[in-house]
């Protein structure tokens, strides 16, 4: 037991976990990190160097990776010879979905911090306060000044490049240099500006676009501009956690890290009112492990969390850990997407760029600010980009032969697209249970998922795509064409919202430091803890979270209150 | 059949239209050196002298490498066996037999049997209709979600792609595979682009 006990346990080392075991080893705290998938350290990417011709068949997804990652493949760009070892086999890790359902993950140490999309955006005051205001749902606990220190420290150590833009939708912070609209775009933005008092910003990303401010990271260098991000980065150019947060941990000599941990089980001590660790079985052995903190993070992915608590049962807690208030796998929410339009743009031919910009443009979410009121609550945003077409334009193209390598050698055509992220309101009926007649190849039950869009998201969608289509054809450019692609909650990769945080223990499962309302060690700073979901990219936000409660919990501790 | 045997075949039912290195080059495993007994897995030897015909045609060796230099009918093949579903690979090899057949009805001679001119401008004339007919489809749908979206106050969630009723012709997707396999080649990305 002695070698098994720690002072703290992290589950889960994506962007969530990597924080936590950052903190709280940084702290002085011996920490246990486990994660549920194989190890990668920093540099361990198979497919970052290798060239075009060296991905077989073009980069396609084989009938057989189809065959085994079918759900993964949704996405439509995850599942190919460049990054498919980042998702899971969904034959071995199936779950049930009463309704289209996207769940989108990769089991490995690093988790999806190795293939997020690196946007970058802090909460607004408005999404904090939202719910009070509309009466949706429950409050958050916290406000905007909560969070704004821990976004400052969390974008000045993982270096988020952006700019400035004074908006109060969406605050300031503190950036590296902002990577560059390119001459359409900056012609789009002032005409955004001009025909509609719209702002477009590039993209913030968390791209090192100069020097860190701090001489933490020495692993980490500038980004290439190389767009290959998915296959994670050598140079450590953007924020994982394997080039940042767990190097950190892993130098001050206070971190266990240990792969191929699954943990299934909160153990729970009914006398001392707390949780005294966690059960752990070996993904390759099938061996059970008990280990032992006085404070845990669940940090496995907003479901992966929930899974667990969910299958946490004991007389204290019969419906699941913490879930007194019968939330517990409630309240899912995600980004919407596919809504948008493009066109093509003429009178820039003699203009190009240069290098893979791994970002686009970004256009804060407009609708319901002041005074407006739409037919739905809340908003979206827009990210987009203009590019030249290159090789792929050519295949409805009449060139052929000499005339097609010709054409190839030059810069196709310019054109510009652009599609939403809507927020979904927490709708208590989307939720994820526990189907316990079904199991995994390890024993566990399985996740079983019912939620969809409802009549508030499918009224935004509407505008998400009337809105493009407009502000395109006003910027005078042609063939403006719109698209509503096929979404199943999740899609969007943000899923969010099944343990959420509020004010009263019994509409909620967290308080206002992330700590369980019936378990105060035990904090859950994953996506699950989220009260609504804005309509910005939130990994930020789960960055400055873990990082607060970290700090709350070392507090805690000393104090002798957990 | 050895491997002499199916390149003198194979060069043989090409025709006068491509040179001998051309016809070696069928044979050439994709992005690297050939196996000394490759052979198609899914192409016949029918449809493997139409497809090389028509890729040549489409990218020929210039004073840059063509899309037989590279073994884009090898790649075509591997696509065909690794990446389609059966039913997209049956008809795939359909769509050749009825390309040699309209070739035929048009000028009464196999496709690989036509003077290079003819093949070329039967290529031509294949691909361009077939553009024309993608576009007037693509135009179709977009008014009719454009008509769509202005008729209701929210829109449906779409779960699942809607069932294709129109598969892309043959030559498209011949060039299709041609574009991402010359030019996914190192010679193709490093000597041409």
């Amino acid at each position: 037991m002695e070698k098994n006990t720690f002072d703290a346990i992290v589950v889960g080392t994506g962007i969530s976990g990597g924080w936590a075991a950052k903190e709280l080893t940084e702290k002085g705290l011996k920490t246990l990190v486990l994660d549920r998938g194989r190890m990668v350290r920093h540099g361990e990417y198979p497919t970052t160097t290798e060239d075009p011709w060296q991905l077989e068949h073009g980069n396609k997804p084989t009938l057989h990776d189809l065959e085994r990652q079918s759900v993964q493949a949704r996405t439509g760009y995850t599942i190919s010879p460049a990054s498919k070892h980042w998702f899971v086999d969904d034959v071995d890790n199936p779950y049930v979905e009463k309704y289209r359902f996207d769940w989108m993950r990769g089991y490995h140490v690093g988790g999806r911090s190795i293939m997020w999309g690196r946007q970058s955006y802090r909460w607004s005051e408005m999404d904090f306060e939202g719910n009070a205001k509309d009466g949706v749902a429950v409050d958050w606990p916290i406000r905007y000044a909560d969070v704004a220190p821990w976004y400052d420290y969390v974008e000045t150590f993982i270096g988020v490049s952006g700019q400035n833009e004074g908006l109060a939708q969406l605050p300031d912070g503190k950036f590296l240099p902002p990577m560059e609209l390119n001459c359409v775009e900056r012609e789009f933005q002032s005409k955004l500006k001009d025909k509609f008092g719209r702002a477009l910003t590039i993209g913030r990303a968390a791209h090192l676009t100069g020097p860190l401010t701090h001489n933490e990271s020495p692993q980490r260098s500038s980004c290439r501009n190389r767009n290959m991000c998915i296959r994670g980065c050598p140079f450590g150019g953007y924020f994982s956690s394997n080039a940042s947060t767990l190097p950190s941990a892993q130098k001050t000599g206070n971190m266990t890290l240990v792969p191929n941990a699954i943990v299934y089980e909160l153990i729970y001590d009914a006398k001392k009112g707390r949780a005294t660790g966690v059960r752990v079985l070996d993904a390759e052995t099938g061996a059970q492990t008990d280990y032992f903190a006085k404070v845990i993070f669940l940090c496995a992915s907003t479901f992966g969390s929930t899974q667990i608590m969910l299958n946490s049962i004991s007389d204290r807690f019969p419906n699941g850990f913490g879930n007194d208030s019968g939330e517990l796998g409630c309240n899912i929410m995600d980004h919407h997407l596919g809504a948008g339009a493009s066109a093509m743009v003429e009178g820039f031919d003699d203009r190009y760029y240069s290098g893979r910009r791994p970002n686009g443009f970004y256009i804060p979410r407009y609708r319901n600010l002041g005074k407006e009121k739409r037919e739905y609550l809340r908003g979206f945003g827009y990210q987009g980009g203009a590019s030249r077409a290159g090789w792929g334009s050519l295949q409805m193209a009449s060139e052929l032969g000499e005339e097609l390598k010709k054409k190839a050698q030059a810069p196709g055509p310019w054109s510009i697209g652009m599609g939403g992220f809507g927020e979904i309101l927490p709708y208590h009926d989307n939720r994820v249970t526990l189907d316990r007649d079904r199991k995994d190849k390890y024993g566990l039950p399985i996740l079983s998922f019912d939620a969809r869009l409802r009549e508030n998201e499918l009224r935004m969608r509407k505008d998400m795509i009337n809105d493009s289509a407009e502000m395109l054809e006003a910027a005078g450019y042609r063939d403006v064409r719109i698209v509503d692609e096929t979404y199943g909650i999740g899609l969007g990769i943000h899923e969010m919202g099944t343990a959420r945080m509020g004010r009263d223990a019994k509409t909620s499962v967290l308080n206002a430091f992330n700590q369980v309302h019936a378990c105060k060690n035990v904090y859950v700073t994953d996506g699950s803890c989220m009260t609504s979901a804005a309509c910005q990219n939130p990994s930020l936000t789960y960055m400055a979270l873990t990082a607060r409660a970290a700090d709350h919990a070392v507090r805690e501790l000393r104090r002798g209150n957990i | 059949m050895n491997r002499r045997e199916v390149l003198q075949r194979v060069a043989l039912l090409m025709g006068g239209a491509v040179s001998a290195p051309a016809a070696f080059a069928v044979l050439n495993g994709y992005g690297k050196e050939p196996g000394p007994d490759w052979k198609p897995a899914v192409l016949g030897e029918p449809e493997l002298a139409v497809v090389s015909r028509i890729v040549d045609i489409m990218i020929p060796r210039t004073d840059t490498p063509g899309a037989l230099d590279v073994g884009v009918p090898a790649f075509i093949d591997g696509i065909l066996k690794d990446v389609y579903s059966q039913d997209a690979r049956d008809r795939f090899l359909q769509g050749a037999r009825d390309f040699d057949a309209a070739a035929r009805e048009a000028q009464h001679k196999p496709f690989v049997k036509l003077s290079a001119q003819q093949q070329k401008a039967f290529v031509q004339k294949s691909q361009d209709a077939a553009i024309a007919d993608e576009r007037a489809l693509s135009e179709r749908k977009q008014k009719a979600l454009v008509q769509e979206i202005r008729d209701v106050t929210m829109l449906p969630q779409r779960t699942e792609t809607a069932p294709e009723t129109h598969q892309r012709a043959f030559i498209l997707t011949v060039k299709e595979l041609t574009l991402l396999g010359f030019f996914t080649s190192q010679p193709g990305a490093t000597q041409v682009l």
